[in-house]
């Protein structure tokens, strides 16, 4: 029986070989496992924003998508939805973590904070299409940390964000960059 | 006598005193001795059942220590926060970029804000923080509180949690948007009526015809038969669900001779478990059922400790002395309520809790167990007010058929919230699980009668708690107002 984190291991590295990434029998470098990794969840998040939410809640508008899921018998919010597998995966493992921040972020508690945070964040909001890496240090460890940007695929992406009571920022569109994702493995 | 002999002599005595305390530790007596400090709450009932919350192997480090106890605390609490949406779990805080919050309060592990065995510093819900612990975290950058919310500006931070505004862990029936929802609805609905009760108390009674039938067919031995037990049962719901005598008093058996051969004249508290699953297991998560708590460990078994500390066969003799000298299971099978930590009444002293104690076997009369039975024991001035409370007026009402079922509210719809499945009523036994914080309540009970607003306002006052909601609330807690003011005026207070 494999353990989940040697599922996860073997995952990534099958689809480290199948990219022609740098994969070796030595392992890989951190760079391409966070990329690796950025890969699974930002295709997975893209299926959920599109093919859940969008279509079932803004085109078809047959069920809404709300962050009290629950109560209002809703759909989960795409980055709820990343959220609850980022906390299943911490509760699992302290490899390597993840969370999708922003600088404009509706919820607070996903405003950077650390510097390299917000660093990152800056750094792909100004040079759009570029990843971010980088090396800080987190309650006495080292960790490697890498940036990608979070892009708006869906008008479920902006209208919601752009009409939210709690939404610092009120002009997204396609296409653009609404925050990042940010993930760490300890060095 | 010689140094070198008065040393000798120390040490002998030294290691022997310690030798004595290790094996009462270890594998003996009683251990009340080694605690540092009274637990609180619930947790004195298998206090001293050490090993349900210390797990870890002796001589451990320190961090492991941490890790093994706050695990335990999880085993238990889990499905409670769950059932909460915490607002703030243990995983949101396991992400590295919340370290610098590690440095104010830790909040990966629940010992940094409950500690056991402190009573001198414990609050209620066994906090063992200052009550302005908020300040920690909610006070400067991105989550100052300030900030975000101006209309907080001018609040202190000791009244985050005391205002019945804020709960640390469930927000349920407190968060903003849930608070806008129900803004503007009356104190009381057109139907105050308890869904679930409606059901469980609209139940048809068997007719007279119906009670001769059922009289006619009891299987029972004969010296067992005649009683009143034989009427009550024949009017309960357990005749009319086909559950003969020989179903509680001869589980096991099939035809009449059979039961009489195993008729058991007082079934233990396991028949009814047998079939009322959901109410045993809910009862044992509870103040009055602990003792049966799943969780709880093991009483100490000697063969196993004697393993550990290295002896690997030891004789069957050594293990039954063991067995005879360990006096006290750890913990006692059932809780007394001489053992109680609240306001009973002196006559109720010395008496075990189970199923029957609250409910009379034959007659299944539910008013006693959803009152009577309470207030026979219980003498705190919330019970000794009950009977003269508008809640219970109702019930008087309704039983004089003033009413319709599902009006009154006994100890029962409160205290052990009842909850509907497809047409089936299950009343949670676990009498204190929406108890603390009190907003607990709001949802599950409150709300099926009044307003969110009366209702937050009616459980801050903790006087009118007392009086058992005789009157009306002395204040009035301003959170709706607030949080419809920030959606209808955005500029002025969101963060747009």
């Amino acid at each position: 029986m494999m353990t989940p984190m040697a599922k996860v291991k073997a995952l990534i590295v099958g689809a480290g070989v199948a990219l022609g990434g740098s994969a070796s029998a030595d392992g890989m470098d951190y760079e391409t496992v966070t990329d690796l990794l950025h890969l699974v969840m930002s295709s997975d998040r893209t299926v959920y924003t599109r093919m859940i939410v969008n279509r079932l809640a803004v085109e078809e508008g047959v069920i809404k998508a709300s962050e009290h899921f629950e109560d209002d018998k809703a759909l989960v919010l795409p980055a709820q939805m990343f959220r609850f597998g980022s906390e299943m995966v911490a509760e699992e493992t302290d490899e390597f973590s993840y969370s999708l921040l922003s600088l404009w972020p509706i919820n607070k508690q996903n405003a950077p904070t650390t510097p390299m945070e917000k660093e990152g964040l800056e750094y792909i909001a100004a040079n759009p299409g570029e990843n971010f890496y980088g090396e800080e240090e987190l309650g006495g460890e080292t960790y490697f940390t890498a940036v990608y940007p979070d892009i708006a695929v869906a008008e479920a992406c902006w209208a919601c964000h752009n009409d939210h009571k709690d939404t610092p920022r009120t002009d997204f569109k396609a296409g653009d960059v609404m925050g990042g994702v940010v993930i760490r493995i300890p060095m | 006598m010689k140094t070198g002999t008065l040393w000798i002599l120390w040490i002998a005595l030294t290691l022997g005193l310690a030798a004595a305390a290790s094996a009462r530790l270890y594998v003996g007596g009683d251990r009340t001795v080694f605690q540092p400090g009274e637990t609180s709450g619930v947790h004195h009932q298998f206090e001293v059942s050490c090993e349900t919350c210390h797990t870890s192997e002796p001589f451990e480090d320190q961090a492991s220590i941490r890790k093994d106890l706050n695990k335990t605390c999880v085993t238990c609490h889990k499905e409670e926060l769950k059932a909460a949406d915490d607002s703030h779990p243990i995983k949101k805080f396991k992400n590295p970029r919340m370290a610098a919050y590690w440095d104010r309060i830790d909040a990966r592990y629940c010992t940094s804000c409950h500690s056991e065995h402190e009573p001198e510093i414990t609050e209620a819900g066994l906090l063992t923080l200052p009550g302005d612990y908020c300040v920690a975290c909610h006070s400067e950058g991105e989550q100052d509180v300030r900030v975000n919310r101006p209309s907080h500006l001018g609040l202190t931070f000791d009244t985050c949690a005391s205002s019945g505004c804020h709960n640390y862990h469930d927000n349920k029936a407190l968060y903003e948007d849930f608070l806008v929802k129900h803004a503007g609805e009356p104190w009381l609905a057109d139907d105050p009526t308890h869904p679930p009760s409606v059901i469980a108390r609209a139940r048809p009674r068997a007719d007279a015809s119906e009670i001769e039938t059922y009289l006619a067919a009891i299987v029972a031995p004969e010296d067992a038969q005649g009683t009143e037990a034989d009427t009550h049962w024949a009017a309960s719901a357990h005749a009319a669900a086909d559950v003969g005598c020989g179903g509680c008093h001869a589980p096991d058996a099939e035809t009449p001779a059979e039961i009489e051969a195993a008729w058991e004249p007082a079934p233990g508290e396991q028949v009814c478990a047998s079939c009322h699953r959901g109410q045993a297991k809910t009862f044992a998560l509870g103040r009055h059922g602990m003792r049966r708590h799943p969780e709880l460990a093991n009483p100490r078994d000697p063969e196993r400790m004697l393993k550990r500390l290295g002896w690997s066969e030891p004789p069957e003799m050594v293990v039954s002395a063991l067995e005879d000298y360990l006096a006290d299971p750890a913990p006692a099978p059932l809780m007394s309520t001489s053992e109680a930590r609240v306001d009973l009444h002196a006559e109720a002293m010395g008496r075990d809790l189970t199923c029957a104690t609250c409910h009379a076997p034959h007659e299944q009369d539910l008013s006693f167990a959803s009152t009577g039975a309470c207030l026979t024991c219980h003498s705190d001035d919330h019970s000794l007010a009950y009977e003269d409370s508008a809640h219970h007026d109702l019930v008087l009402a309704e039983m004089a058929g003033d009413l319709p079922p599902g009006s009154g509210v006994t100890c029962a719809t409160c205290h052990m919230s009842t909850s509907e499945r497809r047409g089936v009523v299950m009343t949670n036994h676990n009498q204190n699980d929406t108890l603390r914080p009190n907003e607990k309540m709001i949802r599950p009970v409150c709300m099926s009668c009044h307003s969110l607003e009366f209702s937050i306002d009616a459980l801050a006052d903790a006087d009118l708690v007392q009086r058992n909601f005789q009157g009306t609330p002395d204040r009035h807690i301003e959170s709706i107002d607030w949080a419809v003011k920030r959606v209808d005026q955005p500029d002025q207070g969101s963060n747009q």
